[in-house]
This record gives C-alpha cells, structure tokens and sequence, in this order.
C-alpha cells in the first residue's frame, strides 16, 4: 500500500514536470538544457578549485611558516646567547622584509620574556601565550583566528630550548584573495561559455526546427486541399528523410487528387452529354408528332369533314362523324404525349409558361391544391439548359408529391433574383428521412441532385416523418452583361 | 364573298383546308404561303379579307410574322389556327395583332364558325382557352391585412421563409430552434390565412415585403 501511494506520487510529479517541459517549444528545450549543463558546471568547478586552493594554499604556508621558524631559530642562537638584541631585531626586521606575507616574528628568552618582536608599538596581549613548543619537540603550529585574518603560528626552540624559542606567524590573507581572484575568473569563463553555449543552441534549434516548422506549413496546406507544394530538403539526416517521404505523400495525393478531378470531369460531361441527347431526342419527338404527324391527322380531320359536306346520305355522314371522333382523340392523345415528352412552351415561351401549364396540368390530374408563385419570372428567358433543368426538376418533385407525400396541399415556389434562381417544391405531406435515402433505386431525387451539380447548384432536402417536405433547389446565375450601362449609352 | 389566305407549311393540311373552305358558299381560297415571306408578299398582292395562319411555319414562328402581315394587308383579319393549346401562345398571339385563335384539333369543327365570326368583326377564341384569360381580369381582392397582428418574431420569420430562405438557414439567422421556426411559421400563416409557401410569397410580392433586405 505505502509502495503504491509512492508510485502514485511518483508519477504525479512525473506528470507535473513533463507538462512543464512538455509546453514549451524546442528552442526553450535546448536553451533551457545548455543553460543548465553550463551553469551546473561552472558551479561544480568553482567550488572543487576553491576546495583543493584553500587546501594547498593553507599547507604551502604552513610549510613555509616552519621553514621561516627554522631559519630564525638557527640564525637566533648565537645573538641570543651573546645578547646582542639588535641585530636579534635585525633579523627579525630581514626576515619580514623578505616574506611579505610575514605578519609577525618575535624571540622569547627561556624566561618567557619577549627579548625582539617586530610589532612596532605594544605587543598584542594574549599572543605569546596562543602558541608555545617543548625543547625536545621539532615545531609546532597553530592556526590563529585574528581580527586580521587567520595566520599560521608556528613556534621553534632555540639550541634546543636552552635559548628560548622563536615565534613567526605567516598571515593566510593572499589565500583569501587568490581564492577570491580565481573564483572571479572562473565565473567570467562560466558566463562566456553560457553566452557561447547560447548561441550555439539557437543556431542548433533554428537548423533543427526551421525544416520541421516547413514541414508544419506544408502538412497544413495538404489538409486544406492544397498538393501542390513540395518541403525543402535542408540536410541530409533524418529530418531530411522525413522531408522526401512528405514530398513523395503529398505528389502521391496530388496524383490521386487529379486522377478524381479528371473522372469527375468526364463523369459529369457524359451525364450532361446524356442529358442533352435525351433532352434533344425528346424534343425532336415531340416536335415530330407535333409537326407532321398531328397536322396528317388533321388534314384528316378536315378532309372528312368535306367529305362529310358533300355527301347527303345519313349513313355515310354517321361513318364520317365516327372517323372523325377518332381521329381527334388520336389527335388528343398525340399532343397529350407530345407535351409530357418536353412541352414546346418551354422552348417558345419560356419556363414561367411551362410551369404555369405543367402545374395547372398536375392539378387536373391529382386533385392536389398547388399554389405556384415565381416571383421576378416575368417573360424574360433564362439560359435553356437552366429552364429544362428547372422544368425537369420541378415535374420530378411533384410527382414524388404525388406518388409518395398523401399531401393536401403543395406549392411551387420559382424565385429568380439578379445572382442566382431558387425553385422550392414543398408539401405538407407525411415527410420522409433525407438522411435515409439510399442511391439505388431512387432515381428521382439524386436525379435532381445530378442536373442541379451540372448547373453550379445545389439541392437541399428539408423534411421530417410528420413535417412535411420541402426541396430547395438553387442555381448561380451569371452576371448580367453590364445591361443598365449599355442602355444608358444608347440614350434610352 | 371573303378572300382566303392560308398559311401552314403542311401541303396536305392546306389541300384538305382549301377543299373545306371552298366548299363554303361564301367563302374561298384566294392563295397559300408556306413560310411568312411568302405568306407577307402574298398578301400584299391579294389583300385578302382573312389570312389564316399556323404558328409554327418552317422557317420561323407565325407570332413573328404577324407584324408584317398586318403592315402588308391592313385590312386583312388574322385568325391563328395551330396546335398549340397554352394560353400563353393565345396572348402573345393577340397581344401581336391577331383576332382569333382555333386549335387545329377543332379545326374540322369550328373552324367555319370561327372564320365566320372574325370575319364579322368579332374575336374568336378556343372556348377552352378563353377561361384563364378571363380569370386575370377579375379583380383580385386583395384580403384585408393583418400583417400588423403578428407579432415581431412571427414577421421576421415569414419574410424570411417568403425570401426562399431554408428552415435551417432561418434558425442560424435568428438564433431560434428549427422547431420554434416552424412554430412561428405555421402560427403566422394561420393569423394570415396563407395556406401554403406559393401562397405566402405571392402575399409578400403583394405587401412588398420581399425587397429591402
Ligand atoms: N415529397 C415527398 N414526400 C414523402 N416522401 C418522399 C417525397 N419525396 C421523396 N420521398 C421519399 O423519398 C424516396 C426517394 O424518392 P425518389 O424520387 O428519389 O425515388 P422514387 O420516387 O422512389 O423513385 P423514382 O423517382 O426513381 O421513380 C421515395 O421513395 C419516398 O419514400
Ligand atoms: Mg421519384
């Protein structure tokens, strides 16, 4: 248990610190590493070299505090003995002369009494005492603490203690200042190598990061669509291997893309190339019964009627009016197909009349209400291809009404503004679910899906089980050319 | 006795028709064209009392020749007779200068009548197509308007719906639910008495709701 909470604690600091080194960018990683390698070491050096300089240091003037004893204790003998205590202070002044750092030296006769010392006025009190040595021993010293900084005291008996002792004190103080000195060197060499370490990794991190920045530029063109563009490969290591084989992806989705423009391309070609042909069949069918066929049969028509006028017998006139009865519903019935296979209004006249007759013919035929409004329609024509396809879509959406809706009421709204034309079909029948609405099948409303792609529209499909159906149906209309300045130019 | 002109492109339609025609006692056919150019010099030449004249000729539709047949023989009556049955046909053929209209499906029926009529001076129209015509000149009753009753909302969303816009686009607009959209809708239809979209666009056309933005 107690190990688990640890582990748990673990790996919530774990978390802490990767959100944090998580969140900031590379440059910062780097930066943010040398910095602190530097640091950590110019740190770790500066306190091993003061160690091991205060070490050395501290022993170098130890020894040479014993040497300086010696020396004075040797050279002391004779003028302690013969009494000759001035060039004793001789001696003493010498040897302070030639070691700069020699605080103090003094002689102290076999009595205890001070017979030199170099401190010009007044011996300080205490010091004679802070250090002493046997006859038989060869040195002693000890570190003295004075308000002057630490001095090594070593004491040395003259021939042997007989003739008293020597005393000098060698002050530590340079130690202090070299340390001091070579801590200030090395912390200007820690922030030079920082500053160069810096640098360093800013030039790192701008080489690292700059292909994989591209590489990001790029990655997000390629999810807007855009294949087109190709990275840079800057260097030859693994960022630039990363590098080709984006390349080679993003020339891979150029091809794949291209390839399904070109089959949309010719798909859409063919369906509006089989549309036209359809269109212009029908039309030429139409016209044909139309044109030749219906006026054989009413030359017919009226070439019995002549019959019909000449002839007194009551038999024959009967037999006439029959033939005559048929022939005209043939007739009807002819120009009954020839209109449901494309009305020639829409071609002579324009969609406004078309829909007006195709709906009043919906009417007739389904009892359904159909309201019709086409609302800035007048006369004018719009493109052909345009009028049949709002007429076939039109004829497609109320004879789903029809067929599936069990409305009671439909309308048919045909809007046509300067920019575009919007034809909306709606009932209030049973609705259905457009998302449920398979391709197979149903020819109907992906049919009209199909003419609108072809035109630059677009089919929206509102309905609900329950709610009714509504089909929107829009088209971009070009720009009219400059109409109004033409007219202007004219004087009209 | 009336003097004919026929127009059509169809030789048997206009064989069939002269020997009709000719069989009238005080009718007869005076000559044929088959397109308008003949058709317009010939009745320049004859100035016939009465042309009668197809819609669709060959070379160009009937409509367009009406114009100049009328400037070639002033006096001369048009009588249309074609098989197109849209009322639209009929107006724009009336609206040129024509004074009858016969449907050739009626032709062996009353075609006499209606030559006969024109000739007198009358207008003759296809019974069947008379009707729509008529209708547009009833005076509209334009209902009395409780546009003001509805409240802001209700308004907002009808102009909205009456400019084509889609339930879905409506409720972006206006910050509302599809289901509050259609909510306002029906309840103001239902104030207005408008009982389908078609119906509702044609009263905003009315009330010129449709053009500020
Ligand atoms: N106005 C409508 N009201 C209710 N349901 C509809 C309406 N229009 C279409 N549907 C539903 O959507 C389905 C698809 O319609 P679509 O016109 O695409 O095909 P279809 O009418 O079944 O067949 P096709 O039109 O090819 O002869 C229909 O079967 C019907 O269930
Ligand atoms: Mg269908």
């Amino acid at each position: 248990m107690n190990a688990g909470a640890t582990k748990q604690h673990l790996s919530r600091w774990t978390s802490a610190v990767w959100n944090v080194i998580g969140a900031v960018n590379i440059r910062a990683k780097i930066l943010g590493i040398v910095l602190g390698l530097v640091a950590l070491m110019g740190v770790a050096a500066t306190i091993e070299v003061r160690l091991l300089l205060e070490q050395t240091l501290t022993n170098q003037t130890y020894e040479r505090s014993v040497a300086v004893a010696r020396d004075v204790a040797a050279r002391a003998t004779d003028l302690v003995l013969m009494r000759d205590y001035y060039e004793l202070f001789r001696l003493l002044r010498d040897t302070q002369a030639n070691n700069p750092d020699l605080r103090y030296a003094f002689v102290i006769d076999s009595d205890g009494t001070i017979i030199a010392h170099t401190f010009g006025s007044g011996f300080p009190v205490g010091l004679r005492d802070a250090n002493t040595v046997t006859a038989h021993e060869h040195h002693r010293s000890v570190l003295l603490t004075t308000d002057e900084g630490d001095v090594w005291d070593t004491a040395v008996p003259i021939f042997d203690g007989r003739a008293g002792i020597a005393r000098v004190g060698l002050s530590l103080v340079a130690r202090e200042q070299t340390i001091a000195a070579v801590t200030g060197q090395l912390l200007i060499t820690t922030i030079m190598a920082a500053a160069m370490g810096i640098t360093a990794a800013a030039l790192l991190t701008w080489i690292l990061t700059r292909p994989i920045l591209q590489l990001v530029e790029l990655a997000k063109a390629v999810a807007n669509g855009d294949f087109s563009q190709r990275a840079r490969r800057w260097a030859n290591d693994e960022i630039g291997a990363l590098t080709d084989a984006f390349n080679t992806m993003s020339e891979a989705l150029a091809q794949v893309e291209r390839e399904r423009a070109e089959r949309e391309q010719m798909r859409s070609q063919y369906v509006t190339q089989i549309i036209t042909a359809q269109e212009e069949e029908r039309k030429r069918i139409a016209r044909e019964l139309h044109d030749s066929t219906s006026q054989a049969l009413t030359s017919l028509l009226v070439g019995l009627r002549s019959l019909a006028d000449r002839h007194r017998s009551p038999e024959l006139k009967q037999q006439v009016e029959d033939l005559r009865g048929i022939v005209g519903h043939v007739l009807n019935d002819l120009h009954t197909l020839a209109r449901q296979l494309r009305p020639s209004v829409l071609d002579d006249l324009g969609l406004a009349a078309a829909i007006q007759r195709y709906v009043a013919d919906c009417r007739t035929r389904s009892g359904l209400t159909i309201d019709l409004a086409m609302p800035g329609l007048n006369n004018e024509r719009l493109d052909s291809a345009l009028e049949t396809a709002l007429y076939r879509i039109v004829q497609e959406a109320l004879t789903n009404v029809i067929r599936h809706a069990h409305a009671t009421t439909a309308s048919v709204v045909i809007e046509r503004r300067t920019d575009r034309v919007r034809a909306i079909i709606e009932d209030d029948g049973c609705g259905f679910d457009p998302a449920s609405l398979s391709g197979d099948g149903h020819l109907g409303l992906n049919g009209i899906r199909e003419r609108a792609a072809l035109l630059n529209g677009h089919l929206i499909i509102e309905s609900a089980p329950g709610h009714g159906t509504t089909l929107y149906v829009e088209f971009p209309l070009p720009a009219p050319p400059e109409e109004r300045y033409e007219q202007h130019s004219v004087g009209r | 006795m009336s003097s004919i002109l026929l127009v059509d492109d169809h030789a048997v339609l206009r064989a069939g028709l002269r020997l009709l025609l000719d069989a009238q006692p005080d009718l007869h056919v005076a000559g044929e064209a088959e397109d308008s150019r003949a058709a317009v010099a010939q009745a320049a030449a004859l100035q016939p009392d009465l042309i009668l004249l197809d819609l669709s000729l060959t070379n160009c539709s009937g409509l367009a020749a009406i114009p100049s047949l009328r400037t070639a023989a002033p006096q001369a009556r048009i009588l249309v007779l074609t098989m197109h049955d849209d009322e639209g046909y009929v107006r724009q053929a009336l609206a040129a200068g024509a004074h009858g209209y016969v449907l050739k499906r009626a032709a062996d029926a009353e075609l006499i009548a209606a030559i006969r009529a024109v000739l007198r001076g009358e207008l003759y129209i296809h019974p069947a197509l008379t009707r729509q015509l008529l209708e547009e000149l009833l005076p509209q009753m334009p209902p009395a308007s409780p546009w003001e009753s509805l409240s802001e909302r209700e308004r907002e969303v009808l102009v909205l719906v009456a400019r084509g816009y889609t339930a879905a686009e409506i409720a972006t607009r206006l910050n509302l639910s599809p289901k509050t959209v259609e909510t306002y809708r029906t309840r103001g239809m239902e104030k207005l008495g408008l009982r389908s979209r078609a119906a509702l666009v044609q009263f905003a056309l009315d009330h010129n709701l449709l053009t500020s933005t």
